[in-house]
């Protein structure tokens, strides 16, 4: 656990909460409760609800049934300025980066600070030179100051991820989601970013909620694993003390079905042969 | 190889089927898009005959022709002075009207795109308004804005500027629903607020497009500029049209060898700037691309001997730090980018400039609409009969059917031989894409009037010209098509020793049979609009009437006259939405 992790005070709660898409139910009462400066990692297959869960966090999706509090606050209640302001504190990274291609890696920092001013912004020279002093601040914490002004698209993709992780910081967060934010990566880079989210989450006293489908990291990185499964929770552990077989059996044994298991022995099959 | 090449076919098991295999059913949708196709067909065949293209006509006024050149003489140009007072004049107002509907675009395209739209009523009135300003012609919105306005630069404006409304705005939101939405959910995610999440997630996503789809329209509305010229707009289309009136052949034919020539050079400009301030490699078949490609290329190659790296040289001695980044350097990039916005500026400003806007009438002009408006109302054909108005067009109709399907078999032709995978030859190829290009460059108006003084008035010059000018596009978009099909079948059928032609017939053209189907749709309903214009020039149909009615003031004429191009033009779209959907 991180030093500033406070178990006193939950920032993230889930309470049995419910979503379907027409017919799909994503989350099925899936209920977690995130402390202070807590790194989680949401562990499970595609389509088990990860990233339905991260969405109700930042109130980009409203649950069909039950209760999301973050910092405080009922997501599910708010809605205008005041979602807005909740979402500012909250950070999104996402897995295919989503930055602007055509625009400066300076100008996709400053689109995160957009909560923080009023008004449409359009141009470098839009946002104040504080803003880009602290961008470009943002920039070289995660080490890529000298590329402030080429464009997104010239960047590789653990670059880009990086630009979007400076982005989110620019929001100055309380709370940083992540959604499989290494999954479009070479294991390299997967891990020079997960590094950089966790040595952020402990300068930073960050609370963040990772979602991986690879135990392996999960394990190197999280304080905590929740699993999921067809949008249920059914798997919460510290990792201290936890090796992998442990995880995979825990995790084998709740994934009923032959497909899930096929899933996870070629997984095993992959790290053996890694 | 030899082995199987040569292995007898007899010696194969009988290749016939135990049972009878399944019919292909035709859905009923299918099937009345086929009989639409057939029967527009005829009726196209039915149109040929009744405008009267007739080869051994066509052979005998080559007398008049000769006649004709013999009495143009010498082409005469105005004073240099004027000639370049008249081309600012006419440029600045194809700019600012192009400007206009460029900014009134992006309110209607932002309502009009289903993912930007605050509800689907807003939709359907932004869809409305997209689809009525294209089909009313901006020679009816000029006539209107003549009366309205009376002198100066903005009748011209205002009938390019919400005429064009129509296709930019389409072409807009079309771009805005095709963007990727992460990063708009991002800013979302971030507590952006939606203005904020357009202009930071979406703008930037399709500003490119945008741009590059008013540089188009800039070149339409050039082009359109000569035929705004015979209801009264200023320029050279003016100028051109009173030369041609009083039978100074030489003169408008000079008018007419300066608009050629503007048009082209304007087509090479804004390929350049799109491919300069966009970054889009200018890899289209337009004069303006080929232009632009052979330079940049040439440019390279020259300068590829004495390249420094760019992060060589830039990175130099001092670290890099909050502060020093803070001042952004002034790299390739920043300089291209700044000098190209200080050029747009400075075009934009000396385009209002040159238009001498009387801004004061924009006010003053309400008071008039009534009045104007009054006179408008209720349409009547006056003192046409109403036959002769349903006839005329039905000529119109005729003429846009029969150049649709002259074009059609020239575009098959010329646009299969201009097509990198059909070509006989690379030499062939670039033949008839120049052949191609050139035909663009001529607007369809100015073929129109030659056409006219060769052959005389009426239909046959009017479907000609159509028929010409639409090679230009239709056999453009026919290559392109046939090059884009997928090339497997025709190495397939190629290693099978099929001939060129055979390879064209299996492979190639089924599989660009549909997008033939939709090029040619597209055709139809550009001709049908063109074809109501072109008789403001004499080359028949309902457009003689049209200017006619309002230069004789029978302004309810007119107002009868546009309703009913427009119920042609919109059925003729919805039969074109319908055959796409259908066809899909």
């Amino acid at each position: 656990m991180t030093p500033h992790a406070d178990p006193a005070e939950t920032v993230v709660s889930l309470e049995g909460v419910t979503k379907r898409f027409g017919t799909t139910v994503a989350l099925d009462g899936a209920s977690v409760d995130v402390r202070r400066g807590e790194v989680v990692v949401l562990l499970g297959l595609s389509g088990s609800g990860k990233s339905t869960l991260l969405r109700h966090v930042d109130g980009l999706e409203r649950p069909t049934d039950g209760r999301v509090t973050v910092l405080g606050r009922e997501v599910t209640a708010l809605s205008g300025r005041a979602l807005r302001e909740l979402r500012s504190e909250v950070g999104f990274i996402f897995q295919q980066f989503e930055l602007v291609p055509s625009l400066t890696v300076l100008e996709n920092v400053l689109t995160g600070s957009l909560a923080a001013v009023r008004g449409p912004r359009l141009g470098l020279w839009s946002y104040g030179r504080a803003a880009r002093a602290e961008a470009l601040a943002r920039l070289e914490r995660v080490g890529l100051l000298e590329r402030a002004y080429q464009r997104a698209d010239t960047l590789s993709g653990g670059q880009q991820q990086r630009v979007a992780i400076a982005r989110a910081l620019m929001q100055r967060p309380q709370v940083l989601l992540a959604d499989e934010p290494v999954a479009s990566l070479d294991p390299e880079s997967s891990d020079q970013v997960m590094a950089l989210i966790r040595e952020i989450a402990v300068d930073e006293g960050l609370t963040v909620i990772c979602s991986l489908h690879q135990v392996d990291l999960a394990l190197s990185w999280a304080d905590r694993i929740v699993g999921l499964r067809h949008g249920a929770v059914v798997l919460d552990t510290e990792t201290e003390g936890l090796s992998k077989s442990q995880v995979m059996e825990i995790y084998g044994r709740v994934a009923t079905s032959t497909e899930q298991m096929a899933a996870i022995e070629l997984e095993l099959a992959g790290d053996a042969v890694r | 190889m030899t082995a199987v090449t040569e292995r007898p076919r007899t010696a194969e098991a009988p290749l016939v089927p135990r049972a009878a295999p399944p019919r292909r059913r035709a859905s009923p949708a299918r099937v009345a898009a086929g009989l639409t196709i057939v029967a527009l067909l005829v009726a196209s065949l039915v149109a040929l005959r009744s405008v009267e293209i007739d080869p051994t006509r066509m052979l005998q006024s080559w007398s008049n022709a000769e006649r004709f050149f013999g009495r143009v003489g010498a082409i005469e140009f105005p004073p240099l002075g004027e000639l370049l007072s008249l081309t600012a004049l006419t440029l600045g107002l194809v700019i600012c009207g192009t400007l206009l509907a460029a900014v009134l675009s992006v309110p209607v395209a932002v309502l009009a795109a289903s993912n930007t739209t605050p509800g689907p009523a807003w939709r359907a009135a932004a869809r409305f308004v997209t689809v009525l300003a294209r089909a009313v012609p901006d020679v009816v919105l000029a006539m209107v804005f003549v009366l309205l306005f009376s002198l100066g630069t903005l009748p011209g404006i205002l009938a390019i500027g919400l005429h064009s409304v129509g296709m930019i705005s389409k072409l807009f939101a079309d771009a805005i629903e095709q963007i990727d939405e992460g990063p708009r959910t991002a800013v979302r995610a971030a507590g952006g607020t939606r203005l904020q999440q357009f202009t930071a997630g979406v703008l930037p996503q399709v500003l490119p497009s945008w741009v590059a789809t008013v540089l188009h329209r800039n070149d339409i509305n050039l082009r359109g500029s000569v035929i705004l010229g015979y209801v009264g707009v200023v320029g050279l289309g003016r100028e051109m049209s009173f030369a041609f009136k009083s039978l100074d052949y030489g003169l408008g034919l000079g008018y007419a060898l300066v608009i050629f020539v503007l048009c082209v050079v304007m087509e090479v400009v804004s390929s350049s700037v799109r491919a300069a301030m966009l970054g889009i490699a200018p890899t289209g078949r337009g004069l303006g691309d080929r232009v632009v490609r052979r330079a940049t290329r040439r440019r390279a190659a020259a300068s590829s001997g004495s390249v420094v790296p760019e992060a060589a040289s830039g990175a130099s001695a001092a670290p890099v730090s909050v502060d020093t980044m803070l001042r952004r350097p002034w790299d390739r990039t920043r300089v291209r980018d700044t000098s190209w916005g200080a050029i747009a500026v400075a075009v934009v400003v000396a385009s209002v400039l040159v238009c001498d806007i009387a801004w004061s009438d924009l006010v003053s002009v309400w008071s008039r609409v009534p009045a104007v408006a009054v006179q408008f109302w209720p349409p009547s054909f006056g003192s046409y009969e109403a036959s002769t108005m349903v006839a005329a067009m039905g000529e119109t109709i005729a003429i846009a059917l029969a150049a649709t399907v002259l074009t059609l078999v020239a575009s098959i032709v010329i646009g299969s031989l201009a097509a990198r995978n059909v070509a006989p030859s690379r030499g062939v190829r670039s033949g008839m894409r120049l052949l191609l290009v050139g035909i663009r460059g001529v607007p369809e108006v100015i073929l129109a009037i030659v056409l006219i003084v060769v052959t005389g008035l009426g239909t046959q010059a009017g479907t000609l010209a159509l028929a010409l000018g639409g090679v230009g596009l239709l056999g453009k978009l026919l290559a392109d098509s046939f090059e884009e099909v997928s090339p497997g079948p025709e190495r397939a059928l190629a290693a099978t020793g099929a001939t060129r032609l055979q390879v064209f017939a299996g492979a190639t053209l089924p599989q660009g049979t549909r997008a033939l189907v939709g090029h040619a749709f597209y055709m139809l309903d550009t001709n049908i609009r063109a074809a109501t214009l072109l008789g403001i020039v004499g080359a028949g149909g309902v457009g003689y009437y049209l200017l006619n009615a309002s230069q004789g003031s029978n302004y309810g004429a007119v107002t009868a006259i546009v309703l009913m191009i427009l119920v042609t033009v919109l059925a003729v779209e919805v039969l074109a939405m319908w055959m796409r959907k259908v066809l899909r």
